[in-house]
């Protein structure tokens, strides 16, 4: 499942380290934090070198793969073109059997029981592909019928451009369709409104993305150009106000009054977690509890709710939509755990963004509150948002110094086997496995 | 509205906590303010004494302030932090402090208007009679879900004033940490408010009726997309077309305008631009409140044309209002006055091209001489009188009722001003 490709060429050494490792988390992470911390200790080494691994999560979603990384390595940092493209794409473990047949050897989450589908094999994307693949295009429909406008059809649809890993629509359509098969076995096929829902999620959280743009000036995202940097400030909030009545009107089209509270409660939940994010608490407990409401808010909601939403769609009684939605909310909680693990030890031309982009917006993440017990002068550094030169840097060291690192990612991954263990409480099909192969895929993305 | 109620809060921190944390009109608030030593009071005395008592008479109609700032608000941590932020932006020159104002003191163009003539519809309109008494508020003679709607509606308006309201930054230097800042909480407010109108009209449980109020939210949208645009998105009109036929655009209720026939044709621009800008969110109010009352298909569309008919009428009324003896100032390049000059004088687009890069750099003393001298403010005018008698015909076709006293005397005001 993991592989690492560690090129380190200034130095005349190039070591390829291949670990197909489904649980062994503890140690990717001690691979991590040493290449991370060479990297960061010397200069040279993290300009010449670069660790990349498995670019699981868009192995059918990417039409060319090469091709971008190689577009990534233009805008961000001085990559080695050869190494980066040497690795894309071809790395996923359904590409690789050899891989994947050792992934099985080493897999630590046995919280699902042995079946006739084996964890290993199933590939959530593999598996989506016809109902992932006109998905954007659907959604740049959708948004097309309601406007002439030319303009404000680029703006919206930018970021529909395919490139994303296309984690929430993913989830909500494997959970609809292991939902249907646990409730009518193989009589239900996936629904239209369960579809719109999965389109509805990614119109949401590309709308919040587009105003997080505006909010955060980046000048990258999914390694481009972000959307503020090509148009006006005041067009770009427009063209997120449309896409979300855009997708409102779809939500209402959906007719059913509780899909509609559930989805209407998770833009608000997007925009209280912004506000939570100007603000920070005083004392560690509370600024830890402040950081996961936050969490649960700014990417969990969304998650956890969408897929609730299809479970409602499918005719689940309360009890199996709450499980629905735990599953969603523990791996939306994952989700972004491991994604603000990234901004300290994923270079940018993997995430599509700036690496500590975190730090120099001034937010603390779980792995810099972690590294708190260890160092407790970045209490002072979160409380001025690390405004004072030096404190980005300083932080940095610190959090890698530390087991903040660490930490994230056992947190990460408690979440995830929560959320494994919630999904194999479903009837055992095909999706209900690459709900489980889904965690994974979380836990240890690299992008 | 919650916004000018915290600007209200910040500004008069020693006298006027009363008004702004007690349930009353914005109206109430512009008196209140009048009576204490502020230094605005000049402008929320420009009134016309008719508009005031128009409004004043219509809201103790529906028995309800038409202010719908409520404690659950008040309370939250969200407004509770936009507040401490905005203070932080007094003495800079962020336009959303310019917002905040006018939804304030610009009378006759306040946002409680909206609310207000959403709810006197709903009253003068009756509702069915399967409607259970426990959705009703019958001292008012409006349902709670009509009054929720007419919050809807407020905040919709609002938090697209407060989006329009950021600063492209592109192109501004000065001041950048500040209006950076402004912008985020622009941003941040704006989203609030409708985040907020999501949940409450969801809350109503009508898919009609959230499907309607969204495509009137993407309409505010489309309407900033609209033809040539200065670099603070400034509207500027389209070079006029010679006489061309004009065919009216499709308007059922769902479905976008199209746009681009309408560009360059003085008043079917002039209709496009505000039908998206205004009247569409006032139309579908009107349209989703009548629904709201379980009213039959045709007459929720004539709520929409009463909605869509009174907001151009209030939008012709104040397009002519900068060009009255003894104005001054810049004003809207696609107002109709000026639209409907260069159409009769196609040679004044050169002065209007001077903006298109900031629509400051016209002479607006010349493009006002020039317009006063044409037929530009006649035909405004005539377009005005058009969309109050069409707000009247509909109006009309209503049992004769208190409300509908009210909302003619608030046609009848707009037409003195």
């Amino acid at each position: 499942m993991r592989c690492f490709l560690v090129a380190a060429n200034n130095r005349g050494f190039t070591t390829v380290l291949t670990m197909a490792c489904l649980g062994s988390a503890r140690l990717c992470v001690r691979v991590q934090e040493k290449l991370c911390q060479l990297g960061h200790l010397s200069q040279i080494t993290r300009n010449n070198s670069t660790c990349v691994r498995s670019k699981g999560f868009p192995a059918f979603i990417t039409v060319n793969n090469s091709q971008k990384c190689q577009d990534n390595s233009r805008v961000s940092l001085p990559l080695n073109n050869s190494t980066v493209s040497s690795v894309s794409g071809c790395w996923h473990p359904c590409n690789r059997p050899e891989t994947a047949a050792t992934a099985r050897n080493y897999a630590t989450m046995r919280t699902q029981q042995p079946g006739p589908l084996p964890v290993y094999q199933v590939d959530p994307y593999r598996l989506l592909e016809d109902d992932l693949r006109d998905l954007y295009e659907d959604i740049r429909l959708q948004l097309r019928k309601n406007t002439f406008q030319k303009e404000l059809y680029d703006v919206a649809t930018y970021y529909f451009d395919g490139q994303g890993k296309a984690i929430r629509p993913m989830i909500a359509i494997l959970m609809a369709r292991a939902i249907n098969y646990h409730m009518y076995k193989d009589k239900s096929d996936l629904l239209q409104s369960q579809r719109s829902v999965a389109m509805i999620a990614e119109m949401i959280h590309s709308a919040s993305l587009i105003h997080d743009d505006v909010i955060d000036q980046s000048d990258f995202r999914r390694g481009k150009p972000s959307v503020n940097v090509l148009w006006s400030h005041k067009k770009v909030t427009m063209a997120g106000d449309f896409i979300l009545a855009v997708a409102s009107m779809m939500i209402a089209r959906l007719k059913n009054d509780d899909v509609t509270l559930i989805l209407s409660q998770v833009v608000t939940d997007l925009v209280q977690g912004e506000f939570m994010q100007l603000g920070s608490k005083e004392t560690e407990n509370e600024r830890f509890a402040h950081y996961l409401t936050k969490t649960y808010r700014k990417t969990a909601s969304l998650m956890a709710n969408s897929v609730k939403s299809v479970a409602l769609l499918s005719g689940a009684d309360a009890e199996l939509a709450d499980l629905a939605f735990q599953y969603g909310r523990n791996l939306g909680l994952a989700f972004q755990l491991v994604d603000d693990l990234l901004d300290f030890v994923s270079s940018s031309a993997q995430t599509g963004k700036p690496t500590a982009a975190d730090l120099k917006l001034g937010l603390a993440t779980a792995p810099v509150l972690f590294a708190c017990e260890k160092f407790p002068e970045l209490n002072a550094m979160i409380m001025r948002r690390f405004q004072e030169p030096g404190d980005v840097e300083k932080a940095f060291e610190f959090v890698h110094k530390s087991n903040g690192l660490e930490q994230t990612q056992y947190l990460a991954k408690q979440h995830c086997q929560e959320a494994a263990r919630i999904a194999s409480i479903i009837a055992e099909s095909a999706f209900q496995k690459a709900l489980i192969v889904t965690t994974d895929l979380v836990l240890n993305r690299m992008k | 509205m919650i916004l000018p109620k915290l600007f209200v809060s910040i500004f008069n921190n020693n006298n006027n906590y009363r008004a702004c944390f007690s349930f009353t009109s914005l109206n109430y608030i512009n008196r209140k303010i009048n009576t204490t030593h502020f230094h605005h009071a000049k402008v929320a005395q420009y009134q016309k004494p008719d508009w005031n008592r128009a409004v004043s008479e219509a809201e103790k109609i529906v028995g309800y302030p038409t202010s719908f700032l409520s404690l659950r608000w008040l309370l939250s941590d969200e407004i509770a932090n936009v507040a401490l932020h905005l203070r932080k932006l007094v003495g800079s020159n962020h336009p959303l402090l310019k917002t905040a104002k006018g939804l304030l003191y610009n009378g006759k163009n306040n946002m409680q208007a909206w609310g207000l003539i959403v709810l006197l519809v709903s009253k003068a309109a009756g509702h069915a009679k399967n409607i259970p008494d426990l959705e009703q508020d019958k001292a008012a003679g409006v349902l709670h879900s009509q009054r929720a709607l007419a919050e809807v509606t407020e905040m919709i308006r609002t938090s697209h004033l407060v989006h329009k309201g950021l600063v492209n930054l592109q192109e501004t230097v000065e001041d950048s940490a500040n209006m950076l800042f402004g912008n985020k909480i622009a941003l941040l407010s704006g989203d609030y408010l409708l985040s907020n109108s999501c949940v409450e009209l969801a809350g109503l449980r009508n898919q009609e009726l959230v499907e309607l109020m969204s495509s009137a939210v993407r309409d505010l949208a489309e309407a900033e997309f609209v033809g040539p645009r200065d670099k603070q998105n400034n509207p500027l009109p389209a070079r006029p077309r010679a006489q061309h036929e004009y065919k009216q655009f499709n308007e059922n209720g769902i479905e976008p305008l199209v746009v681009q026939e309408a560009l360059g044709n003085a008043q079917a621009e002039w209709t496009l631009r505000n039908v998206l800008n205004a009247g569409s969110l006032l139309g579908k109010s009107c349209q989703g409140t009548l629904k709201l009352a379980g009213h039959p298909t045709e007459l929720q569309e004539q709520g929409y044309l009463f909605g869509k008919h009174l907001a151009l009428a209030w939008q012709a009324c104040l397009d002519r209002e900068p060009f009255l003896q003894g104005s001054s100032g810049p004003f809207s390049l696609v107002c109709g006055p000026v639209m409907f000059h260069l159409q009769h004088d196609p040679t004044l687009y050169e002065e209007i091209l001077k903006g298109k890069d900031d629509v400051n750099d016209v002479d607006y003393d010349l493009i006002r001489k020039v317009v006063n001298e044409g037929p530009g403010l006649d035909k405004t005018q005539e377009l005005q009188s058009q969309h109050s008698q069409s707000a009247l015909d509909v109006l009309n076709q209503l049992p004769s009722s208190d409300a509908r006293t009210a909302l003619a005397n608030i046609i009848a005001a707009i037409q003195d001003i």
